[in-house]
């Protein structure tokens, strides 16, 4: 048959045309359309093409030459031919129906260059990407500064774009995936370490700093400790990726103190070195006027106390005033020491009739004061061990990104009222410098998991506020949202709107059916689901599809088990973190510092 | 002038001739030696010998053919324009064996057939039409004349495939011109004549699926070895399911039975089921799935009626 002759010559002649590389995988499909941006392949008999694989095929377009057209496989398809039944198949297995075995593959189109929008002719080779082909598909030429992601199916390396992370074309990151499985954390903990240690940052990769909220158990507490389960082949891996194998340079931890400890001891059980408890004194609970943070909860919002916590906040604000150096405070006459007194002194306060119109200014319903008041008492529990008026002043005891490049914050000890109040408070001091600094360069990371809890899609809080904030500002302000959710369907839309980079891991089937997760094909949202920990599908506004990344082992412990000491440890040494003035901070240290000491 | 014209009727009319007919033209007053391999008093059905193996690999031909278009041929010595066939034919050989069937031979041929000695080769953008003649302008010789060359096909892919394998070749329909190939074995699925006289054909009425009935030689003009073999089948009629098998008549009675017996065992695996092919299950299966393919590799029927249009047009 000459059918498809007249294809022929023209692969040929692109082939002669164009530099091609790579291997010829097989044939563009006739019997299913092919247009500019999505085609099939049939596959030659003994070549194979998976999921995600880059394949790019030319054609000869007059007038504007030899044009390429890359793309991702995005199903790949085995069928019988010749068989109508479904019992054939043991006919042809048996030997006596005469039939092939045909692989198919559908590829989406990611690049055109030139942009001459045509489809590639049926019948035209299709050919595996090379390197520079592969490049080209994904983009990765154009990237100026880029970020190594992981691997490719292929085992080559992915990038992001650093300029949608950094807040030049875009910023903040939005990782969804079921818990347990979907590894989102150590996914953003490996996107810090690659952004610290790829070399983009140059300068600035000193000062750049991040904050991450750890709310499940101590796994981040040990990100300065190399992996003692480390093995060759992960050390390749990073080799690959054109990173340094070894634990992050510079971490600090920060703690709410130990329940009923006298001393303020970081509550802590595996790390004791590079920690620091923190908490608030009550002077700066009234003077920066902490009470929102109590009434963090969405329900707050809807109680319809939020004029009452403002006037509390204001009054305390003006009336209290400092006693002692432990951070004590005494307002209208009364001392308080701990939070619980704090609370007791404006329940008396709020219920006496006359110092009630102090508090309130105007008239305000009974119902809603006392309302107020049994919120309140409610949050003496959980806020007690970190509003503190008892604990030496001296020591410095809020949460800081200037100690270390790396500053975590373990939420795990503390009730979810607590945790709000803390994430909620940080959050806004951090934002709130940046925002006098002036400058959005050096950048400050922020990773925080279950947004969903900070800012969901229903109702209004303080936090949430922040949250927005931060999505919609904080890309000029050189704040970078890396937010983690099992369902990104319950976060504000706006902030998921407002991530450039997207990321998922395993998905529940019900959660990837859900339009927030329409920036995948149906085919990757299917395969979320079965999506194996370590692999993630990340998209980035330059790549049509997203990218499914396997991320290395993590070359830093994840438990105590795995930590290998760390020479350079000073005993004694509160910070336990090197200084961040050190100005080869991020760059390759000493090979005796790769090795670990197994 | 391209020298013929594409008639409009569909290529399909008319062309419901029974072709196993033409070919089974002549065969009715055969001569029979019904004692080769038992008396034919001492007839009854055969079951495979005990120690009869099946081929390892069989090897099954067989050929399709389509009439594209029927045409008019212009003959200057002729008062008004020739009729004729434009038709693509095709012949195969599918090898099952224990790896799969899959094709070991495929040949794809087109002509022109009329009864003028002017028809004119025809190029087409997607094929060339060679031309034949046919001994006079019946639309039944037109299709004898392609039933030939199909069968022609049909021999020179045997005898080229033949020289290279020495499993057992099952051919669709007469032997023909194969006779003389080794280890080939004819297999006629229907049955226009009842060759054998009532006692014996009362046998083939009572084989058992997997039975066969005795060799017996028969022929005129061409002789053959013949038996009669039961397929499995659901129908109880007494001729349901059965077909009938050709070999070469050089051979010695022993050799006939031994080929027989090995054929005896490889059809019924091979047996069509009825919801499948209106024709099971005589109708093999790897011979259903090569026609599949041979008409598949015929090419679309409209793309070639379209581009004959347009070569006739010049």
């Amino acid at each position: 048959m000459t059918v498809n002759g007249a294809a022929s010559p023209q692969a040929a002649a692109a082939a002669g045309g164009a530099q091609v590389t790579g291997e010829v995988v097989g044939r563009v499909l006739g019997t299913q359309a092919a247009s500019p941006l999505s085609f099939w392949v049939g596959l030659e008999p003994g070549r194979v093409l998976q999921l995600d694989d880059v394949v790019v095929t030319r054609r000869e377009v007059p007038g504007h030459g030899p044009v390429l057209v890359a793309g991702v496989v995005t199903t790949v398809e085995a069928r019988h031919e010749g068989a109508a039944y479904d019992s054939d198949v043991f006919l042809i297995a048996d030997g006596a129906l005469p039939a092939a075995v045909v692989e198919v593959a559908e590829v989406r189109v990611t690049r055109v260059e030139p942009e001459v929008f045509v489809p590639p002719l049926p019948g035209s080779q299709v050919y595996l990407a090379g390197a520079g082909d592969r490049d080209q598909a994904l983009y990765f030429d154009v990237m100026e500064r880029r970020i190594p992601l992981g691997m490719g199916r292929d085992g080559q390396p992915l990038y992001v774009n650093f300029d949608f992370l950094d807040g030049t074309r875009g910023a903040h990151v939005s990782i969804s995936g079921v818990s347990g499985v979907a590894t989102k954390t150590s996914f953003a903990t490996f996107l810090l370490y690659s952004i610290f240690n790829s070399g983009v940052l140059d300068a600035e990769s000193a000062n750049t700093k991040a904050l991450i909220f750890s709310v499940k158990g101590e796994d981040l507490l040990f990100l300065d400790h190399d992996n003692t389960r480390l093995d060759q082949r992960a050390r390749d891996g990073y080799a690959r990726l054109g990173l340094p194998a070894r634990a992050f340079g510079s971490v600090h931890v920060f703690a709410p103190p130990r329940p009923n400890d006298p001393n303020g001891v970081p509550h802590v059980a595996a790390r004791t070195q590079g920690v620091s408890a923190f908490y608030w004194t009550l002077v700066e609970f009234c003077q920066e006027e902490l009470l929102r943070f109590v009434f963090a909860d969405a329900d707050d919002e809807r109680a319809g106390y939020s004029l009452l916590v403002g006037q509390v906040a204001a009054r305390l604000k003006s009336w209290a005033e400092p006693i002692g150096d432990g951070g004590a405070v005494r307002v209208q006459g009364t001392t308080c020491r701990t939070f619980a007194d704090l609370v007791e002194m404006l329940s008396d306060q709020l219920q006496e009739e006359d110092s009630r119109r102090d508090w309130t200014g105007a008239q305000t319903p009974l119902g809603t004061v006392n309302a107020f008041l049994r919120r309140l008492r409610s949050a003496v529990r959980p806020l007690s061990p970190i509003v503190r008026g008892d604990l030496p002043f001296y020591r410095s005891h809020s949460v800081s990104t200037s100690d270390a490049q790396v500053s975590i914050v373990d939420l795990h000890n503390l009730p979810e009222r607590a945790q709000r109040f803390v994430v909620g408070v940080v959050l806004r001091g951090e934002f709130h410098r940046k925002e006098s600094s002036g400058t959005a360069k050096p950048l400050l990371f922020v990773v925080l998991d279950e947004l969903n809890k900070y800012a969901p899609r229903e109702g209004d809080s303080p936090i949430k506020e922040i949250l927005l904030d931060v999505a919609e500002r904080g890309r000029s302000l050189g704040v970078i949202l890396i937010g983690a959710q099992q369902t990104a369907s319950e976060v504000e839309r706006r902030i998921v709107s407002n991530s450039a980079v997207r990321v998922a891991g395993r998905l529940d089937p019900a959660e990837a059916a859900r339009s927030e997760y329409g920036w995948m094909p149906p085919a990757v949202r299917e395969r979320a689901t079965i999506a194996k920990p370590g692999t993630m599908f990340v998209a980035q506004p330059e790549i049509p599809v997203p990218l499914a990344v396997a991320f290395p082992f993590p070359a830093w412990a994840t438990r105590p088990a795995e930590a290998a000491p760390r020479p350079n440890d000073r005993p004694g040494d509160r910070t336990g973190a090197r200084t961040s003035g050190d100005p080869f901070e991020g760059l390759p240290s000493a090979i005796e510092d790769d090795i670990p000491p197994f | 002038m391209s020298g013929f014209t594409v008639d409009p009727w569909d290529p399909g009319y008319a062309a419901a001739l029974a072709v196993e007919n033409i070919a089974e033209l002549g065969a009715t007053s055969a001569e029979l030696v019904l004692d080769i391999e038992l008396q034919p008093d001492a007839w009854q059905p055969v079951t495979p010998a005990p120690d009869a193996v099946p081929p390892g690999t069989l090897l099954v031909a067989d050929g399709v053919r389509r009439v594209d278009a029927r045409v008019w041929v212009e003959d200057p010595g002729a008062p008004m324009p020739v009729p004729g066939i434009a038709a693509s034919y095709a012949a195969g050989i599918v090898r099952c064996g224990p790896e799969g069937a899959d094709l070991a031979a495929i040949e794809v041929n087109r002509t022109l057939i009329s009864a003028s000695p002017h028809t004119p080769e025809v190029k087409t953008p997607h094929a060339t039409y060679h031309p034949s003649k046919a001994a006079d302008a019946s639309f039944e010789e037109l299709s004898l004349a392609l039933q030939r060359q199909v069968t022609q096909l049909e021999v020179d892919l045997a005898v080229r495939h033949r020289t290279t394998s020495d499993d057992l070749l099952l051919v669709d329909g007469p032997l023909r011109g194969r006779t003389h190939l080794p280890r080939t074995v004819g297999y006629i699925k229907t049955h226009h004549t009842a060759y054998l006289p009532p006692p014996q054909s009362s046998v083939v009425a009572a084989l058992a699926p997997g039975q066969r009935t005795p060799v017996f030689l028969m022929g005129t003009s061409w002789r053959r070895h013949a038996w009669y073999v039961r397929l499995p089948v659901r129908s109880s009629a007494p001729w349901a399911g059965v077909a009938r098998c050709e070999a070469s008549a050089e051979l010695e009675p022993a050799q006939v039975v031994r080929l027989a017996d090995a054929v005896t065992l490889a059809l019924p695996p091979l047996a069509g089921v009825d919801y499948k092919d209106p024709r099971a299950p005589q109708n093999l299966v790897p011979i259903g799935g090569l026609e599949k393919l041979l008409r598949h590799h015929l090419g679309d029927a409209r793309l070639l009626y379209r581009s004959l249009r347009t070569a006739a047009l010049g």
